[in-house]
């Protein structure tokens, strides 16, 4: 009975209780939903254009991070270090098109996944020879990106919100709204669709496979930098921050590979329900660090009734 | 230039590799400078190879005997750790497992294999019981240790007044991390405080918000922080965007790394961490090891004068004052992994010979003993004052009347649970 009682009725008492702490909960578990969102994209962008399943995602995240931090480090300005990065991540989704994706193509897709693992080990031996693996702090006040907070008492509660964090929500919402509007309304965006829709036909007539990896590679590249700042600027930069990106493959699992929309919205219901279920029931009753599985069960659940994903394409094979 | 170093380092450290037969005392250490832990590995495991460099260019080595002092790469994970034992113990007279998991691992094995193993302020607490860990070897003082002196600085020495506070213990969700436990439970049973333990788990180091949320609703009177690598900075990191009191806050000696503190600058004032060596930038060591590491360009350290870089250097210290005490003890120059246990056993750190080494104030002065493997020193609380680690109280002693109790039961509880388990009866 007493179980029952902490299952079904202690939580919800606990957040009418104390309104201002379920929307601090809702808050911090939005801005990881954000940058949970934007590790999918990377994920998805990718799939969608060539059926990988990129596996260097979160190594990408590290090594843009790295490359930003480290060149403000030999005394580039901040912004510069941001261009020269784009540069940096630019020449790295050429390389990877050149050394990897092209003499790979038409071999099966787990071929291409094992090739990104591989991708993955030489950018952490290359980034901990070049960066060292010492964590170092973001460059968070000279890319402008504020640091204090704002302080607010709904209900006579408490209620934080870092100026960081928003502004993090901010432009991730933006470069979302960038990449909706680049995908659905210029011409190389047509053509990244088009090729995820059907690779044959896209091929057909004239879109060119190894522009659009570059392309695509390169948008992964650049999602990847904002993962990196803004996950940088919570904690520092090292390599603990590849292990985030595993995070994005619940993300993936329940929103749908190719779906766009299914990254940003798995993204923000697995970040916010992951934090409810680890304050209000996880922690209480099993002891804490529920995060840690929470969101795979989530998406095993979503799976046995809907195998594709909450917005994956149902797959309809003729046999 | 400093990366073609890096590359010309690591083309070094790979070539050593697979030399593991070079002249001297073989003595690898398990370390960790890759992953998500690195950021507390490097700059220790630079200070012990530092002191090694420097003792074999200034003093042809030990007792005559040059030191082949060679890393083995885990990235702290306890499988690659398993493999670097194997692939080292042959030759090795001691391993250095670097990390509570990885000890947990040989700690069986090193029974059978005959080698000492030496974890400074790591591993099994209960392994200061010679008597039954008879090759594990943990000075100068033990996470147990760590945790008493903790708890008697938040009760400022009256253990009673604890009695009704609330005491947040977070932990790395790993074996390092749960290792107080035991210890804090049952002084929780004795000193009726509640004690509310919150795990984080490896994926989730630079991503606190929950933990620091639920630690905002329990509204603890002081955290205690188990934490290594990447769970430091992040647990700071929301301990500051919480607004918990920095004063009320203190980690175990592997949460006190300065880069760490350094992300946060001046809002990380009053964080506090326990602490059984303390830098001595003016040490004459210290000159040493610039002279003969540093501007012979064999230091891959930057800041010499960080907590972590010169406690790397007293682990080192540690380890060649137990192979010169082997050497003295069985006449011999080139040891053997069963003369250097003896070595471990009786280590004579006095503050005489702190001071013959050039070490006054860096470590404080201890001694092993056939039934005392760690040496219990004692440790400092350090405290960040914005900009570094500063000295914050005289020198603490864990409660031995509360811990040797515990030690014993558990190494009992071990012994019975791996039998049958050598114990070393005439030890007294």
């Amino acid at each position: 009975m007493e179980l029952l009682n902490e299952i079904f009725v202690a939580p919800f008492a606990d957040m009418v209780a104390a309104p201002d702490f379920l929307l601090q909960v809702l808050w911090e578990g939005l801005v990881s939903g954000v940058l949970y969102a934007l590790i999918a994209l990377g994920f998805v962008l990718i799939f969608r254009s060539s059926r990988i399943l990129n596996f260097a995602q979160g190594i990408m995240v590290v090594f843009a991070a790295l490359t930003m931090v480290g060149l403000h480090e030999k005394g580039v300005p901040a912004w510069i270090a941001v261009a020269l990065t784009l540069v940096v991540m630019f020449g790295l989704a050429v390389a990877i098109e050149r050394a990897v994706l092209r003499p790979l193509v038409g071999q099966p897709d787990i071929i291409l996944f094992m090739a990104t693992i591989g991708i993955t080990l030489f950018l952490i031996g290359a980034g901990e020879i070049i960066f060292g693996g010492e964590n170092k702090v973001m460059i968070t006040e000279e890319l402008g990106i504020p640091t204090g907070d704002t302080v607010l008492e709904p209900w006579g509660g408490l209620l934080i919100l870092q100026h960081g964090d928003i502004t993090v929500v901010l432009v991730a919402a933006a470069l979302v709204l960038a990449l909706l509007l680049f995908l659905g309304k210029t011409r190389m965006g047509r053509a990244i669709r088009a090729l995820g829709d059907d690779h044959q036909a896209a091929l057909s007539v004239g879109i060119s496979l190894q522009t659009i990896w570059v392309l695509v590679w390169f948008i992964a590249g650049i999602i990847a930098l904002v993962t990196g700042i803004a996950w940088g600027s919570r904690a520092g930069v090292s390599f603990a921050l590849e292990v985030i990106a595993y995070k994005a493959l619940p993300v993936l699992m329940l929103g749908g590979l190719e779906s766009i929309s299914g990254a940003i919205i798995g993204g923000l219901m697995i970040g916010m329900l992951e934090k409810l279920f680890e304050i209000y029931w996880g922690g209480p009753l099993l002891g804490g660090n529920t995060e840690s599985w929470f969101a795979y069960v989530l998406a095993l659940l979503v799976l046995l009734f809907r195998p594709q994903g909450l917005f994956g394409e149902k797959i309809i094979e003729r046999v | 230039m400093k990366t073609l170093t890096r590359l010309a380092l690591a083309a070094a450290i790979g070539l050593a590799g697979s030399a593991a037969t070079a002249e001297g005392i073989y003595t690898p250490n398990l370390s960790y400078r890759t992953g998500p832990f690195a950021a507390t590995g490097i700059p220790i495991m630079n200070g012990q190879a530092d002191y090694m460099t420097m003792l074999n260019a200034r003093d042809g080595g030990i007792g005559g005997a040059m030191i082949d002092f060679e890393e083995c790469e885990t990235g702290y994970s306890t499988e690659k750790g398993v493999e670097c034992y194997e692939r080292t113990k042959a030759e090795a007279v001691v391993t250095q497992p670097w990390s509570t998991g990885i000890t947990l691992q040989v700690l069986p094995k090193t029974n059978v294999d005959m080698i000492p193993i030496l974890a400074p302020g790591y591993g099994f607490s209960p392994m200061a019981n010679g008597k039954v860990f008879q090759w594990a070897f943990n000075p100068p003082a033990s996470y147990w240790d760590a945790a008493s002196m903790i708890m008697q600085y938040i009760a400022d020495g009256d253990m009673e007044s604890l009695k009704g506070k609330k005491i947040v213990l977070l932990h790395l969700d790993h074996p390092f991390g749960k290792e107080p436990l035991p210890v804090l439970e049952a002084m929780a049973e004795a000193y009726d405080f509640e004690l509310v333990p919150i795990p984080v788990g490896l994926k989730e180091m630079q991503n606190q918000s929950a933990q620091w949320l639920q630690i905002r609703r329990e509204r603890p009177d002081n955290v205690v922080m188990w934490g290594w690598g990447a769970m430091n900075a992040g647990a700071i990191t929301e301990a500051v965007k919480t607004k918990f009191p920095m004063e009320n806050f203190i980690g175990v000696w592997w949460a006190g790394h300065d880069e760490d503190l350094k992300q946060v600058g001046q809002d990380g004032k009053g964080y506090k961490s326990i602490s059984w060596s303390m830098p001595q930038p003016d040490a004459p060591l210290m000159a040493d090891i610039k002279e003969y590491v540093v501007d012979a360009g064999l230091s891959q350290q930057e800041d010499l004068n960080s907590v972590f870089y010169q406690r790397g250097l007293v682990i080192s210290m540690m380890l060649a004052e137990a192979i010169r005490a082997a050497q003295e003890m069985h006449g011999v120059t080139e040891i053997t992994a069963a003369q250097l246990r003896d070595g471990l056993e009786n280590l004579n750190i006095t503050a005489e010979r702190l001071e013959e080494l050039g070490m006054t104030g860096m470590v404080p002065p201890f001694s092993t003993s056939c039934s005392n493997h760690t040496g219990h020193s004692g440790a400092w609380m350090l405290e960040w004052d914005g900009e570094k680690f500063v000295q914050a109280s005289d020198l603490l002693a864990a409660d031995a009347s509360f811990i040797t109790p515990l030690e014993e039961e558990k190494a009992a509880e071990y012994a019975e649970a791996n039998a049958p388990w050598p114990v070393n009866e005439s030890c007294e």
